[in-house]
């Protein structure tokens, strides 16, 4: 097999990979601001040089020619490379900054140049914290700089569009944005205009970088040139903690990252997976995070005279509950699951009621035909539907689900703003008693006549299936009225978290929501009318649908972790409008 | 601004300058050129102009035509005096010539005169460098060996809407055999 | 070098009248190096050519010297896809002003040149790229192009024979850029005009992808030459290494500035001093550069000797360059002009790649504030410093060139630079 030396020590390779690409995948570092892995190689930045030597082979021979001291002569290249673009030779020796002070010297060079026109503005930069400049510096660049002329001015706080801000001036031209928009996103939107230390990405004039997945740029940005508008200024990272979920808001399943401080989730950012979405996300994905923090359905609330609801405790609620489900046969309960609930949640409300004796809950999916793309957009809507499918949920389209509920008394709804997306209308549910379990507020839980709040992907653990067929879980990012993050050990804890105290003026009772997960809700219903219900946790009711469908048998948590989701057998089917 | 269009002339000398390459962005630089043409510069509504005429991103039109120091961004003079003052022009006194130009007409390098006749630029070697001090005039002809006089004389013309002829500038070597030879 | 250079008869640009007209060209033997290939394609065989021209030792007329014939045998075997000439008449290196003579005066040599160049490597499209501000040059050499293709010189099948090439005029819109090979590239594509990342090479991925070999105009007018007289006769002209006739672009401080044909290896003074009829004013002279700006400039005492060749200028710690010859006289301030040219490679920097960008600017920005009179010493080590930091480690070599004229000039005239930087109330505070 074809060998590489990379610091002195033997490598083997297949196939042709570039050098850069190589040295990332051992394990290694070199500094690099311009390459990403999704992209074409531009060899821009010029930072990631390396010392490269090639071994001198016998022109008659093809053997390998050796020195006196028995060692293969080495034919060096003059300059030091890029190597990002360097593609892989057998018996190529390569020297980076680590045993080559050449390398050092000429890697702190290049940094000197990118910081000549770049602003001194870290402590007021978005970016700071989490810059690879920022970070590349402190690591190899020069201590000082050496640059006491003027620099360069360009356009500051430009909105490139409705979501991004450019600083022109923390730019390093690395063309990473423009790249994605020629080469991911397809939409061309970006450019680099100008020439030379004037050069800076731009739109053409009078276009709006509106791209759906424009955000990415801000991602991939490797300085605070491109920011967040909405972010911007809201918080340090180092101020967050950063939790790994799923995308919501439709039915791709993008692999994500919550970061939240004190409870409030203040942005999503893309996981990379391969499988799924790259490194990428649609740009509406990342509005979600509203959802988690504002106009959630914060404590029961009942409906006692009229159409004013109010809130009461989890006892009256229970109570209610109870009473209703007495007062009733379970045919005239209707039970509807979600495809924007988690297979455990969609399972743990069916099995609830199949207990009581009702049929399996009917679902209807969210989908609207045209909305998606080729890319990471979908038709669906909702990031559950093929969960739904896969416990054998009663799929039901928005006709059927209307008669079902005419001959319904009760009608219990499991996570759906059925009202809202016009599957049902608020007439359709006024002659029967509605039970709402819910993450927010909205215009189902409006005419409801019970409403459970229930924690939202941010607050539990659950798993999910997307459209192609991958099962994927999330974690809890934020504590509830009744979750600790010290106590829970699939929590992570940011600076503030660990270091904080109750006392600390940045910790506050108020981002915490009073609700519960699903299961939990019913353990405490099932107790109250003594069914034989109860999970601890959506790890047991993961390995309830584990045994109990095929499908999911050799599925659990760990897998999922370990895989970063796991493929299901399942048909892409056409998801069909409810 | 008007809606901008092509005639279906020029519409047709676009086709051809198309025909040319293998890509409708490869002609990009030369209906760049047909649009200032017409139009005197090429102002971003121009470039989008180019951008739908070509069926190329708006963003590359944009991104090529900033690069390029011939295309005017912005409207300039009738007549736009490109001195070229880089090495061989500077040592021959193109400075010279431009800060005489900057005080006849009033303005300074960058600049247009109030009433839209003259803008003046500073530009780079123009490859006339045996004929120096020199300059262009509105990305057409080249005004060479200058003096403060022929300058004088140059605006004069260009007042009177007199435009300057094409100068061939021989191979000196071959014309002293020639006017040797006549001799 | 034969003695004799001073009785040399031109061969690039002859003393004929009308020879841009296309009969005047016929009649002086034009195309006939073309039409001995097409009637003989046994004997000059398409890699016949290559190594005829390969053995004449043509060397590229566009600053970097290499043999064209060698360049020309890069090309991959044809796989029946297209594959491109792109010639390049960008010309835009101050003090370089020679191909336009070319258009004006001889441009049927330049066209059979690329004909016979895309003839030996089985190309079926020219494109010659002609930099935007030669707009009248271009108008000629249409012409030209125009009237070869109406007596079947270009087009579908030329002179009878079953061979097409095509050739299209384009321009550029002002960008020194263009000049480097892959940025034409760029350019002919339609974009910006940023060099391309090597390897893949021009001839294996150039043009659209495609091969591609990329000549300067001068260089290919050569070519007929070789094909009439053959390789040994060509190659017997001028200097050894550097052989043949060459354009030689004279300008600043001589009494007749002007493009010379001689060939290769004329003593430098010479060329001065007899063709270009010496300093102007009768002054001393100062200082030489050889081959466009980016050629590290030469004191008067270096020039003794020196011959208008690679070799030689390499000795004297120089280079050949583009033979544009700027000369300067004994009152030239050479902080002014060092300036001037870092303004140059600043201006024309394209700023795809980090050292080039940052580092054209930064070398200016110094350069000027010692211009007047606030530089310091340690600007001198500084300006060195960040030219070494430049050199070797960009995309193109827009950034060598750069940096060589920095590095000479203060190397070879410090005292200048020291003796403004002392002038400045920095050093004396």
């Amino acid at each position: 097999m074809p060998e590489v030396f990379i610091d002195g020590k033997r490598y083997e390779f297949e196939g042709k990979p570039m050098l850069l690409q190589f040295i990332l995948d051992q394990g290694l570092e070199v500094p690099f601001f311009c390459y990403h892995p999704a992209m074409s190689i531009p060899a821009n930045c010029r930072q990631c040089m390396v010392k490269v030597g090639t071994p001198v082979k016998d022109r008659e021979t093809g053997e390998f020619e050796h020195d006196e001291n028995g060692d293969r002569k080495i034919r060096w290249f003059p300059n030091p490379q890029t190597s990002c673009s360097t593609p892989l030779q057998d018996g190529m020796v390569v020297h980076t900054q680590e045993t080559s002070e050449e390398v050092a010297r000429a890697q702190k060079d290049n940094l000197e140049f990118i910081l000549v026109n770049h602003p001194l503005d870290c402590p007021i930069c978005d970016q700071a914290g989490e810059c690879p400049l920022q970070i590349q510096t402190y690591k190899y660049g020069p201590e000082g700089s050496r640059f006491e002329v003027k620099k360069v001015h360009k356009p500051k706080r430009v909105e490139l569009g409705p979501r991004v801000t450019m600083d022109a001036e923390r730019c390093i031209n690395c063309t990473r944005c423009v790249r994605f928009t020629e080469e991911i996103s397809e939409t061309n939107q970006l450019t680099i205009v100008q020439r030379g230390d004037d050069n800076y990405p731009q739109t053409a004039a009078g276009e709006e970088f509106d791209d759906p997945y424009s955000m990415n740029t801000v991602d991939i940005c490797p300085v605070g040139a491109l920011t967040s508008t909405d972010f911007r200024f809201k918080a340090r990272v180092w101020e967050m903690n950063q939790t790994p979920s799923i995308d919501i808001t439709n039915g791709k399943g993008c692999n994500v990252d919550l970061w939240t401080r004190d409870n409030e989730v203040l942005r999503i950012t893309p996981r990379e997976n391969d499988e799924v979405n790259d490194y990428w996300m649609p740009d509406a994905g990342r509005e979600a995070y509203k959802l988690f923090n504002e106009n959630r359905a914060d404590r029961p609330s009942i409906k006692l005279d009229g159409d004013n609801q109010s809130n009461t405790s989890w006892n009256n609620a229970i109570e209610t509950f109870a009473e209703v489900l007495d007062a009733h046969e379970a045919d005239d309960i209707l039970t509807v699951g979600s495809p924007h609930a988690s297979v455990e949640e969609n399972f743990a409300f069916n099995k609830f009621f199949n207990l009581l004796g009702s049929s399996n809950a009917k679902f209807t999916p969210d989908v609207i035909p045209g909305a998606g793309d080729d890319f990471l957009i979908t038709d669906d809507q909702a990031p559950n539907t093929n969960g739904c499918r896969a416990i054998n949920l009663d799929e039901a389209d928005s006709n059927s689900l209307q008669s079902a509920v005419s001959g319904a008394k009760v009608v219990i709804i499991l996570s759906d703003d059925l009202v809202g997306r016009e599957v049902l209308s608020a007439a359709d549910l006024n002659d029967s008693y509605t039970i709402s379990f819910a993450t927010n507020e909205n215009d189902t839980t409006n005419v409801s006549d019970l409403v459970i709040p229930i924690t939202c992907i941010a607050e539990h653990a659950a798993s999910y299936v997307n459209v192609d067929g991958r099962i994927q879980r999330s974690y809890p990012a934020k504590e509830t009225k009744y979750t600790n993050r010290r106590l829970n050990l699939e929590m992570s804890e940011g600076r503030l978290d660990r270091y904080g105290t109750n006392f600390d003026n940045w910790v506050s009772e108020e981002n915490k929501v009073d609700c519960l997960p699903v299961w939990q809700f019913l353990n405490k219903l099932a107790e109250r009318i003594n069914l034989d219900f109860s999970y601890n946790h959506s790890r047991d009711v993961f390995a309830d649908i584990s045994e109990q469908f095929d499908m999911l048998s050799d599925i659990s948590y760990e897998r999922m972790d370990e895989e970063n989701g796991v493929q299901l057998p399942i048909k892409q089917e056409e998801v069909k409008q409810a | 601004m008007a809606e901008l269009s092509f005639t279906e002339e020029e519409l047709k000398e676009i086709e051809q300058l198309k025909a040319k390459f293998p890509t409708a962005k490869a002609a990009t630089l030369q209906v760049l050129w047909v649009a200032q043409r017409k139009y005197g510069h090429v102002e971003p509504e121009v470039q989008n102009l180019v951008a739908e005429t070509l069926d190329v991103p708006k963003s590359h039109v944009h991104g090529v035509a900033s690069f390029y120091t011939q295309y005017y961004k912005e409207e300039k003079g009738k007549f736009v005096l490109d001195v070229c003052t880089c090495l061989s022009c500077q040592l021959c006194g193109g400075y010279d010539i431009l800060h005489h130009l900057e005080e006849k007409l009033g303005i300074e390098a960058g600049e247009t005169t109030d009433d839209g006749m003259f803008s003046i630029q500073s530009v780079e070697c123009l490859g006339a460098c045996g004929y120096a001090p020199m300059l262009q005039v509105t990305n057409g002809v080249y005004v060479n060996n200058l003096t403060k006089e022929k300058v004088d004389t140059l605006i004069d013309n260009l007042k009177n809407g007199k435009m300057p002829e094409f100068e061939s500038m021989a191979m000196p070597e071959l014309e002293k055999r020639n006017q040797a030879a006549s001799e | 070098m034969a003695q004799d250079w001073k009785s040399f008869e031109p061969l690039l640009i002859p003393d004929i009248p009308n020879l841009q007209q296309i009969e005047v060209y016929e009649g002086n033997g034009g195309y006939d190096a073309l039409k001995k290939i097409l009637n003989d394609q046994n004997e000059w065989s398409r890699d016949n050519v290559v190594n005829e021209v390969k053995q004449a030792n043509i060397r590229g007329r566009g600053g970097a010297g290499f043999n064209a014939g060698l360049k020309w045998s890069f090309m991959p075997d044809p796989d029946g896809g297209p594959r491109y000439l792109a010639c390049n008449g960008d010309e835009s290196e101050p003090g370089t002003f020679k191909d336009r003579k070319i258009f004006e005066f001889n441009p049927h040599l330049f066209i059979e040149g690329a004909l016979i160049a895309a003839y030996a490597m089985t190309i079926d499209t020219i494109y010659v790229y002609i930099r935007g501000e030669y707009i009248s040059w271009v108008e000629k050499f249409q012409k030209a192009v125009d009237d070869a293709y109406e007596k079947g010189y270009l087009g579908e099948n030329i002179m009878g024979t079953d061979i097409s090439i095509d050739l299209e005029v384009t321009y550029g819109a002002g960008a020194y850029i263009c000049g480097e090979e892959t940025s034409m590239l760029e350019s002919l594509e339609g974009k910006r005009g940023y060099p391309r990342v090597k390897p893949p090479f021009p001839a294996q991925k150039g043009l659209w992808g495609r091969p591609t070999t990329i000549n300067n105009i001068e260089t290919l007018a050569n070519v007929p030459l070789v094909i009439n007289n053959g390789a040994q006769w060509y190659s017997d002209l001028g200097a050894e290494e550097h052989p043949g006739p060459v354009l030689y672009g004279i300008s600043g401080h001589v009494n007749q500035p002007g493009v010379y044909e001689y060939p290769t290896g004329v003593p430098v003074l010479e060329l001065i001093n007899d063709v270009a009829g010496g300093i102007r004013g009768g002054k001393d002279l100062k200082a030489l550069i050889p081959g466009g700006s980016s050629t590290p400039v030469l004191r008067a005492d270096q020039l003794e000797g020196v011959t208008m060749n690679s070799d030689s200028l390499k000795d004297a710690g120089s280079m050949m360059g583009t033979a544009g010859m700027v000369v300067m006289d004994e009152d030239t301030d050479m902080v002014d002009v060092l300036w001037r040219i870092a303004h140059f490679y600043h201006h024309e920097s394209c700023g795809q790649c980090t050292p080039c960008r940052e580092g054209t600017g930064w070398l200016e920005k110094v350069l000027l504030k010692i211009k007047n009179g606030e530089g310091e010493m340690k600007d001198l080590d500084l300006l060195l410093d960040v030219g070494n930091q430049m050199e070797g480690r960009t995309i193109c070599a827009l950034a060598d060139a750069a940096v060589w004229p920095v590095r000479h000039t203060i190397n070879r005239f410090r005292d200048e630079f020291e003796a403004r930087c002392k002038k400045s109330t920095h050093a004396v505070a």
